[in-house]
């Protein structure tokens, strides 16, 4: 290795991320992912922890977890997590992709863990105290962590005693708390997912219920009254107030991930409705109005035993670098789906795989027992890899899941073709949570150190 | 001066603790160095919830359990305070009727 380093290139540009989705499509190919791993209910009082996993091949310690970042206390339940900054600030040389927020949904504590220092070794850098933020704005219950150059949002989807609408919470780059990001709540029920095109002004943000609701666990009577959501919210961004709400009925509960392209000229985006397992498609139409359809509809399922028909349960879904592929998982199913949405209007169906799953088409993957489904799914900047974890929500899994509390969760991954499209299951791959040293723990949310398909945004 | 009352752990060796009826059964237990499950601790998330097997506390209304969690004899340790000595059942060991699956069963 030479002692100086190389000079870089003339047009580099100093800040993180990539000057476009494009470059991020040729970015190094990942050596390490950070998962989150929770207790929660599994009757192990420990603290969560990001787990760093070793996913290149070529190393020793391919396909284990290999550091273990503990949060300071139990009982947060760690959930999403984002970074400080993403290609939001590609221009801007004083900022760096260091940072992971990782919000605690139970105790609205935030974690700021460093990744720069060490990135096979993250450390607690910094701590909010979640009575704090309480205290100074109203909210509980963080959810989806965005940065926008400097400023860092967050969804809350609770105020501070648990009731519904929430709001958003507005760090700055110094992680302090600055106040509330939005100007005005009007017309929003309850609070989940946004994201946001800033060059169109646009802001989408989704609905999943009161943390007094959820946070106990699913029942389809809340569904009856009225506490789970099935609108979108459509804001102007820079006004940062609701432009207009659309009610999506029935075929539209519980709207969760909101997905708009990575092309930031694009106007399209996608979301998962969870309960009524639908996806459907946003966009501006040639007036500037927003459009929305419902595009793909998963089927409920008849199981034996069951008086309900039993919905697939979209709890998560990702469009690749290249807009090209929508991916999602049908968490009660038990399947993970990728649709081709070169005509968003019309996807096609191009690869399909079985993890677990409660119609026990998939109980064994790589030799191991799954308990649980495909949840939460990440994939590379490439549009090759995707890393699938199987747990939603503590009190969740233990609904519909009750033996990942003892057996622990899992990590698989897919090998997917970005060319013709096509997914199947890496024989060479698995994580068991299983086995973790303080016993089973549950496994969520994953990022690339580098950036990933829900993570950088371009201005 | 305030009253307290003796709140046994059925299934932790039956520890006894004098619990104040100011104070809740859960910083009772940490008190005496318990690690029982915990998250909001103000009585939203149910994550701290054990059976009232004997006994009688009280808990603010509109706790986040639902009323079958109630008829389970399900309390949450986060609010609830004794109002006579107690025996309970604790930790997601006594969670076993505390978590269906909404489409296995039939609605009440
Ligand atoms: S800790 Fe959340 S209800 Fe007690």
């Amino acid at each position: 290795m030479s002692s100086s380093p190389a000079p870089a290139p003339a047009d580099a540009c100093p800040g993180p991320g990539y000057a476009s989705p494009q470059e991020a499509i040729r970015a190094p190919r990942e050596k390490v992912v950070y998962t989150i791993c929770l207790y929660e209910g599994t009757g192990v009082e420990e603290p969560d922890y990001l787990a760093t996993i070793d996913v290149d091949p070529e190393s020793p310690t391919f396909s284990q977890v290999i550091a273990r970042t503990e949060m300071p206390i139990i009982g947060d339940e760690l959930h999403h997590m984002g970074w400080n900054a993403c290609s939001s600030c590609h221009g801007d040389g004083s900022m760096a992709r260091r940072y992971l927020i990782i919000p605690g949904v139970r105790t609205t504590n935030f974690y700021i863990v460093d990744t720069a220092t060490d990135p096979r070794r993250p450390t607690l850098y910094k701590t909010i105290d979640g009575e704090e933020i309480k205290r100074k704005t109203n909210l509980s219950a963080p959810h989806t962590v965005h940065c926008l150059g400097s400023d860092i949002i967050v969804s809350m989807l609770g105020d501070a005693e648990g009731n519904a609408p929430g709001g958003f919470l507005h760090l700055n780059r110094d992680f302090e708390i600055v106040g509330r990001w939005e100007n005005d709540i009007s017309g929003m029920r309850y609070n989940y997912d946004f994201w946001y095109q800033p060059r169109h002004n646009m802001m989408v943000s989704s609905e999943w219920a009161a943390p007094n609701t959820f946070l106990p666990g699913f029942d389809l009577e809340d569904v009856g009254k009225g506490k789970y959501g099935q609108r979108l919210h459509f804001w102007d961004f820079a006004g940062k107030r609701i432009e207009r709400t659309i009610d999506l009925g029935e075929e539209g509960l519980i709207p969760l991930e909101t997905r708009f392209h990575h092309d930031p000229d694009s106007t399209h985006g996608f979301v998962g409705a969870a309960l009524s397992s639908n996806i459907f498609h946003w966009y501006k139409d040639a007036a500037g109005e927003v459009q929305v359809e419902k595009v793909i509809d998963v089927p409920s399922i008849e199981v034996e035993s069951f008086p309900v028909p039993m919905p697939g349960l979209i709890t998560d879904i990702l469009l690749s670098m290249d807009d090209r592929f929508l991916y999602f998982s049908n968490w009660l199913h038990g399947d993970l789906r990728q649709y081709d949405i070169s005509d968003p209007s019309h996807p096609v169906l191009t690869g399909q795989v079985w993890i677990g799953g409660l119609l026990g088409k998939a109980p064994e993957v790589n030799g191991h027992r799954i308990a649980g489904a495909p949840q939460m799914i990440q994939l590379s900047l490439d549009g090759k890899r995707l890393y699938v974890t199987t747990s939603l929500f503590s009190t969740w899994d233990n609904q519909f899941y009750p033996e990942m509390k003892g057996a622990g969760g899992a990590m698989v991954r897919v090998d997917c073709d970005a060319e013709n499209g096509g997914m199947t299951l890496d024989p060479d791959f698995f994580i068991d949570f299983g086995k973790e040293p303080k016993g089973p723990t549950r496994a969520h949310e994953t990022r690339y150190p580098g950036g990933d398909c829900s993570s950088d945004i371009w201005v | 001066m305030a009253r307290t009352y003796r709140v046994v752990l059925r299934n932790r060796d039956h520890a006894c603790l004098e619990v104040g009826e100011e104070e809740t059964i859960l910083a009772g237990a940490e008190a005496r160095g318990f690690r029982l499950p915990v998250g909001c601790r103000y009585g939203g998330c149910i994550t701290c919830a054990a059976k009232l097997i004997d006994g009688k506390v009280v808990q603010p209304k509109g706790t986040a359990l639902k009323r079958r969690q109630v008829k389970a004899g399900y309390i949450l340790l986060c609010v609830a305070r004794p109002r006579q000595d107690c025996t309970l059942e604790v930790g997601v060991e006594s969670h076993d009727a505390l978590f269906v699956n909404p489409f296995a069963v039939r609605g009440e």
